[in-house]
């Protein structure tokens, strides 16, 4: 037993050496990093919150926008896949399978809303990579591109939700035949009670945050519906069931005071980021499945997190278990997908607290994005605020940058279509 | 009626025209309680309520309090017939102890020991709570019958902040609620509800704001007459278990607020044309 433990913290002092001699390899870095690490240190420090404040930016979110997905665009390698991060000691990862495939969305989003080619043609770029990485058995690989071959069940069903997007925005017959491949493994190697745990799984252990998968498994039952893919039909059935299995199985998980059981992370602590997967991947699954059951059950625990985050201004980048002991950081990316489920529950339920809260946090989130600096840094979301701690420290993060540009894309159409319903609602509208 | 003021600074227009509203009742209060202005707690909340340059506004307003003309300046100009005396108005908690004869203490946390120390020493029946810290029990269990809190939106329906506002946004009548404070956020028995008539007649939600503390001062008077006569007791909320707690407002929304506001007003305006 302690033999493990030293082995898993020799790794991880030897991970940080390796990190820290990144910068020799790198000094141009050296400077930015000690702005970073000063400019952060003073505000944590001057930084005051009381029950009227909330953040306020200035800063418009169209040019936000803008600048997250440049950071994404800059991150693409030359093999098409995006990179998990800009690290402020190594500099740019190696191409990341898992958030290439959930980018997807977020670019065609995007494309749609800016009226941007360059995204649209990354997105594409990033499916043709995605295809040449699966298995033979549908699965999709664990880890980083170069790091060995273990499929995984959930970046299988990462990937899966940016393959059934490509192939609704294209209508190429190969990436339906690589989403379906994917599904079908999805759904074979699931356990009896819904879950996904053993080889395939992370840490191999059931986590709740697979509900991110169940989400992609309902959206492949969309994708596979209807007549022009009757020879779909007994898939299209399971992997809708497949994702109810797995939702009835997280929401087993959900306390009465909202707290979630069973993310189940060995040597890390509850991340924010883990908390709103759980969140995201059960609402989104239950929208598509229609199990207003599941949805109140998600609202119950992200009012939960807004009760505080409107209370305390910021929300932990960690907890413990019910939602005690809040560590002292921020975990921005788990930051950014709350506003996400609290403007997709605004949607959903016409409850103008929940945009209410995300456009505050929205406000939050522009202000720790880098305007100036290195190529890396300029419209980068990090791990954590402040950037020492203990979520990705020290890295800008690209999966921070599509769930910050996911809740700024929300919060867009949300605006938008609220004015245009309080114009409709006015007597002389006609 | 033994009655102490809670004020969040000396210098609180409400709190000022609270104690001459009581005064004027023959209920001059026992004393009152107000944080230190230049407290960082009292400064940092007004500057997040109000924005850095309206702060400087006010202190410039208090410090040179004549405008070139002459005429008092006051944040709240509903106020004025109640802060009016003696060709000038009362611009501090101070002018107007002076005048009525009762004492001001000020600390910088109203649920202090010291704090709770010299209320118990005014023995007071009724705690009239104008700003401050959030109240808890300790303090709240000073006073015989209660702690009084106007809030500026109906009860339950609308709990928390930017009650005017959130009411405008949630298609719930604009009012006022005067009720017991407990441990929680606007969750004390109720004492009285009001509609305000007036909000059509309002231009601007600080316009609409300012008149709804003047109509709560008012209001306010009456229920501390009914509580002297035993006439009006406080009823407990009855849908606690509902959330309806509501917080600060963002902009976006506020501007939403004040649009709708603003139809009423147009609609509310004879010879106006909707639209």
């Amino acid at each position: 037993m302690n033999g493990g433990k030293d082995k898993a913290m020799t790794g991880q002092i030897a991970k940080a050496l390796t990190e820290a001699a990144g910068l020799l390899r790198g000094p141009q870095r050296m400077i930015p990093l000690i702005q970073k690490l000063v400019f952060d240190k003073a505000r944590v420090t001057f930084e005051q919150r009381h029950l009227y404040s909330y953040t306020t930016s200035r800063l418009d979110s169209g040019e936000e926008l803008t600048s997250l997905l440049h950071w994404i665009l800059d991150a693409q390698r030359p093999d098409g896949g995006i990179a998990a991060y800009y690290s402020l000691l190594t500099g740019y990862s190696e191409s990341y399978p898992e958030v290439t495939g959930y980018i997807v969305p977020t670019l065609y989003d995007f494309a749609r809303s800016a009226a941007d080619d360059r995204a649209a043609a990354a997105a594409e770029q990033a499916t043709r990579w995605l295809l040449s990485l699966q298995m033979p058995t549908g699965a999709f690989p664990a880890g980083l591109h170069s790091s060995g071959a273990q499929p995984s069940v959930f970046n299988t069903g990462q990937i899966l939700q940016g393959l059934v997007r490509a192939h609704a925005e294209t209508n190429r017959p190969e990436i339906l035949r690589a989403s379906v491949a994917a599904g079908d493994w999805l759904v074979k190697v699931q356990q009896a009670d819904g879950s996904w745990s053993g080889p395939g799984a992370y840490q191999d252990v059931a986590h709740t945050y697979y509900s991110m998968v169940a989400w992609a498994l309902a959206e492949l039952s969309e994708c596979t519906a209807g007549p022009r893919h009757d020879q779909n039909d007994h898939g299209n059935m399971d992997y809708g069931l497949a994702a109810e299995r797995n939702l009835d199985w997280v929401l087993s998980h959900f306390k009465p005071n909202g707290w979630i059981d069973g993310i189940n992370l060995r040597s890390h602590p509850n991340y924010l980021h883990f908390i709103a997967y759980v969140l995201q991947g059960v609402l989104e699954c239950a929208t598509l499945r229609r199990r207003s059951d599941a949805i109140q059950t998600v609202a119950k625990s992200a009012w939960v997190l807004l009760r505080k985050f409107e209370t305390n201004k910021y929300l932990p980048g960690a907890y413990e278990a019910d939602f005690k002991d809040g560590h002292r950081f921020t975990c921005l990316t788990g930051n950014a997908q709350m506003a996400c489920v609290w403007l997709r529950l605004f949607e959903v339920t016409d409850d103008l607290r929940y945009l209410n809260a995300a456009l505050k946090m929205n406000e939050m989130l522009k202000q720790l994005i880098p305007a100036r600096g290195l190529r890396g840094m300029v419209g980068g979301v990090s791990g954590s605020y402040p950037i020492w701690g203990r979520y990705q420290p020290l890295r800008y993060i690209s999966w921070g940058c599509k769930f910050f540009a996911d809740a700024l894309l929300l919060e867009q159409r949300l605006t938008r279509s609220f004015d245009a319903s309080t114009v409709e609602a006015l007597p002389c509208a006609s | 009626m033994r009655i102490v003021i809670l004020s969040s600074s000396v210098y609180s227009e409400s709190a000022c025209a609270m104690a001459v509203r009581m005064s004027e009742l023959r209920h001059v209060p026992v004393g009152a309680l107000a944080l230190s202005t230049f407290d960082r707690g009292t400064l940092l909340r007004k500057v997040g309520q109000w924005g850095v340059r309206e702060v400087a506004r006010y202190a410039r307003a208090k410090l040179i309090p004549h405008r070139g003309n002459g005429q008092p300046q006051l944040r709240n100009p509903c106020l004025e017939p109640l802060l009016k005396h003696q060709g000038g108005v009362f611009l501090s908690l101070r002018e107007v102890a002076a005048v009525h004869g009762f004492p001001i203490a000020l600390c910088n946390e109203q649920n202090a020991p010291d704090s709770i120390t010299r209320l118990k020493e005014w023995s007071p029946d009724l705690i009239i709570f104008t700003g401050g810290n959030i109240l808890r029990k300790q303090l709240l269990e000073v006073p015989r019958l209660g702690a009084l809190n106007v809030h500026l939106g109906l009860l339950p329906e609308i709990r928390g902040m930017s009650s005017p506002e959130w009411s405008l946004l949630q298609h719930v009548p604009v009012g006022i609620t005067i009720h017991f404070m407990d441990a929680g956020i606007d969750t004390g028995p109720i004492l009285q509800r009001y509609e305000f008539p007036h909000a059509p007649q309002c231009e601007s939600l600080s316009d609409l704001r300012n008149r709804l503390i003047a109509f709560g001062i008012e209001k306010a008077a009456e229920v501390v007459a009914g509580l002297d006569r035993g006439t009006i007791a406080g009823t407990p909320q009855s849908d606690l278990d509902e959330d309806h707690q509501f917080f600060v407002m963002h902009d976006w929304l506020r501007a939403r607020a004040a649009e709708r506001l603003t139809q009423s007003h147009l609609a509310a305006v004879p010879g106006t044309v909707n639209g």
